[in-house]
């Protein structure tokens, strides 16, 4: 049987995801002999860019070379997947999008003279993505269902519990019934419940789940007397750009 | 005859690096390294939020190092909020940084270096023939990532470390498998030295600061001054002997110290301190002339700290009783603190203002900022003894030099796309 053509790519992250999958100690050498690895310039030096089957793309939109780089490799592959929380959601680099301006503009300074910053962004803004492995990290054994998934020609099946689900399961007591600002309730779920099995609270790292109920998550916290801003500034840390209604939620006003 | 040689789009593990070299008359007559990694602005994106939020935020900053970013920002919010913890809490955090360690050495060396050194274009590529090699790294790594894992909760961006203490401690059986593993990766830390000794190292040196955190107790970690090799400094008026400074093409800061550049990183840290490295370590540690001043050696080096983390854990780890500890809570809700510990590639500073329990200022400085101006004049000096040969040979000599350091971006300069005018 013909191995599938694969590519991993990092545009602006932390390089976290594919470490993720260099991280598989025990499967690597199983799992890399499963398909045929034609880029993935994070450890090769030679790379082949067309004609992909699968492109594993880390990483967010920052700039326009992340942008010419995404557009390209779209155009080269017959599925995208985003591969953990930047490319899913722009994780914490989009959470410029909702905060003050002058928090950060003495940070900018003049770039190289093609390099522009572009509104931080996950890479759905800018091209079709087929898949989602979300998280920050991204779970390595999801990682690894859906490299298996996939030669075997299977669709891989997105998990849409929300946190809690697992959470329960590992037997952990609620941290909302102790008054920490957990996220678990709308969160996309899959990670076995890392955090909370840790005993910290849920930050919402994989993204609301399809039917999330922020308005309720809102209510439920502002009850509980935490501060407007924090909640506010929490829930969209990680996963802002996929809720855009926050802070309506949190404050009550369009604006 | 001027040549220029210009790779372009150097993309990594945290970003891309460019490097524009101009030679004539086998002279080099320009040599300019920037990174270019897409900007993300954490110091700017910390403002406003809550002191206790930085080590989750800031941690985000690199996969590998996510530890050194989350243990940086506690050490430096208790030092802000004068908050002293328990012996264990550093003892836990000390297995953090040393599992860390590890898997970022083992990483580097055999997945990003040895490579360029064995003339193969990937590790990837070398399993067919050096099958054992990869395996050794593997279980490297899975050391490092394991105890990582079991004391912070999760192998990258750890969740239960926190200002203050641990979140979740580990159980005995936890303690037993690391302490387990660790006796059985010793053996594969000595070969990593082994191969790593037996490589061909360009005969280069070059005269530079070294730079680390130093305490008279134990090797570089956590406590003690800033030692360079004539001179001690203390962290807290740091802005008084570094200073940070951009090229106008670069997307990271370049810093030097007293406007010369310096090193850091593993081989600057075994010519401070090498007297503090435990037994076995010490003694592979004469297979390096010290002090020693060629940045290729730094992979040794590298291999050479990966024994000792083991044998430093294995201390540690022996006969440890976790006890379940209350959390320590700050008192101040104002305060301005800095911290600067020793984390893979170097020294890391996290340095944060806190007014009424919020960040209202924060500055951070990587080890690969702290090296880019010593790796530029470091390619500029080694450049004139390959000069004369091919082109292609001159890049990779030259990625060779840039991937000694371990940058952020050495694993993108796999990723070249050379230009040639």
């Amino acid at each position: 049987m013909k191995k599938l053509k694969i590519g991993f790519y990092g545009i602006t992250g932390c390089a976290g995801c594919q470490l993720s999958v260099i991280f598989e100690e025990d499967e690597l050498l199983d799992i890399i002999n499963l398909i045929e690895i034609q880029a993935w310039p994070f450890i090769k030096e030679l790379n082949y860019d067309k004609k992909f089957d699968y492109i594993f793309m880390e990483g967010l939109v920052a700039d326009n070379e992340d942008k010419g780089i995404l557009l390209k490799l779209r155009a080269n592959t017959r599925f995208m997947v985003a591969l953990g929380a930047c490319a899913h959601t722009g994780c914490i680099p989009a959470y410029r999008h909702f905060t003050l301006k002058e928090n950060y503009a003495h940070l900018l300074y003049e770039k190289k003279e093609n390099i522009k910053d572009i509104d931080p962004n996950p890479i759905d803004s800018f091209v079709k993505v087929d898949y989602i492995i979300p998280g920050c990290p991204p779970d390595k054994n999801e990682i690894r269902s859906f490299i298996k998934d996939i030669v075997r020609d299977i669709i891989p099946k997105p998990y849409n519990n929300p946190v809690c689900v697992e959470c329960k399961r590992n037997n952990n007591s609620c941290l909302l019934d102790n008054k920490k600002p957990c996220l678990g309730p709308i969160t996309r779920g899959g990670c076995n419940s890392v955090c909370t099995n840790n005993g910290l609270e849920c930050w919402g790292c994989r993204g609301p789940t399809d039917d999330s109920q922020i308005k309720i998550m809102v209510d439920l916290l502002i009850n509980q007397k935490h501060d407007k801003k924090m909640i506010k500034d929490r829930l969209v840390t990680f996963s802002g750009t996929k809720m855009p209604e926050v802070k309506r939620f949190v404050y009550g006003k369009r604006d | 005859m001027e040549k220029e040689i210009k790779l372009d789009h150097i993309t990594k593990i945290e970003g891309h690096a460019s490097l524009i070299l101009k030679i004539d008359n086998n002279k080099v007559i320009k040599c300019s390294l920037k990174a270019v990694e897409g900007s993300r602005y954490f110091e700017g994106i910390v403002k406003n939020r809550m002191f206790y939020e930085a080590p989750e935020i800031t941690s985000r900053i690199c996969g590998v190092c996510s530890c050194a970013h989350t243990l940086c920002s506690i050490f430096a919010m208790e030092n802000a909020l004068n908050l002293e913890v328990s012996d264990q809490t550093i003892k836990l955090r000390k297995l953090l940084n040393w599992g860390e360690r590890i898997r970022s050495h083992a990483t580097h060396l055999y997945f990003l270096s040895l490579p360029d050194f064995l003339g193969y274009e990937s590790a990837l590529a070398m399993v067919p023939k050096y099958r054992r090699e990869i395996e050794i790294a593997l279980k490297l790594m899975k050391i490092g990532n394991r105890i990582v894992s079991l004391i912070g909760g999760r192998d990258l961006h750890p969740v239960s470390a926190q200002i203050g203490g641990f979140l979740k401690y580990p159980g005995k059986q936890d303690l037993n498998e690391i302490s387990s593993l660790l006796k059985e990766c010793k053996v594969y830390a000595i070969k990593t030295i082994e191969l790593f000794s037996r490589l061909s190292y360009p005969e280069f040196s070059r005269d530079v600061s070294c730079f680390s955190v130093y305490n008279d107790d134990e090797y570089g970690m956590f406590n003690g001054r800033i030692r360079t090799h004539n001179k001690d400094y203390n962290k807290e008026d740091y802005k008084n002997y570094l200073k940070e400074y951009h090229e106008k093409s670069s997307t990271s800061n370049f810093v030097v110290k007293e406007s010369k550049g310096y090193r850091v990183g593993a081989l600057p840290r075994i010519n401070i301190s090498c007297h503090l490295l435990h037994k076995e370590a010490k003694r592979y540690s004469k297979l390096i002339k010290l002090p020693n001043h060629n940045p290729f050696k730094n992979n040794l080096a590298q291999a050479i700290e990966i024994l000792h983390a083991i044998e430093e854990c294995i201390s540690i780890t022996n006969n440890m009783e976790i006890k379940e500890e209350s959390f320590k809570k700050p008192k101040l809700v104002n305060g301005h603190g800095v911290a600067a510990i020793e984390v893979p590639r170097g020294t890391l500073w996290h340095e944060y203002i806190i007014k009424n329990k919020k960040i209202v200022y924060c500055n951070i400085i990587t080890p690969t900022a702290q090296n880019l101006r010593s790796m530029e004049d470091d390619i500029r000096a080694f450049l004139p003894s390959v000069i004369k040969l091919k082109k292609e040979k001159i890049v990779l000599e030259t990625e060779k030099l840039i991937r000694s350091y371990d940058p952020c971006f050495s694993c993108s300069t796999h990723f070249l796309n050379v230009r040639w005018i």
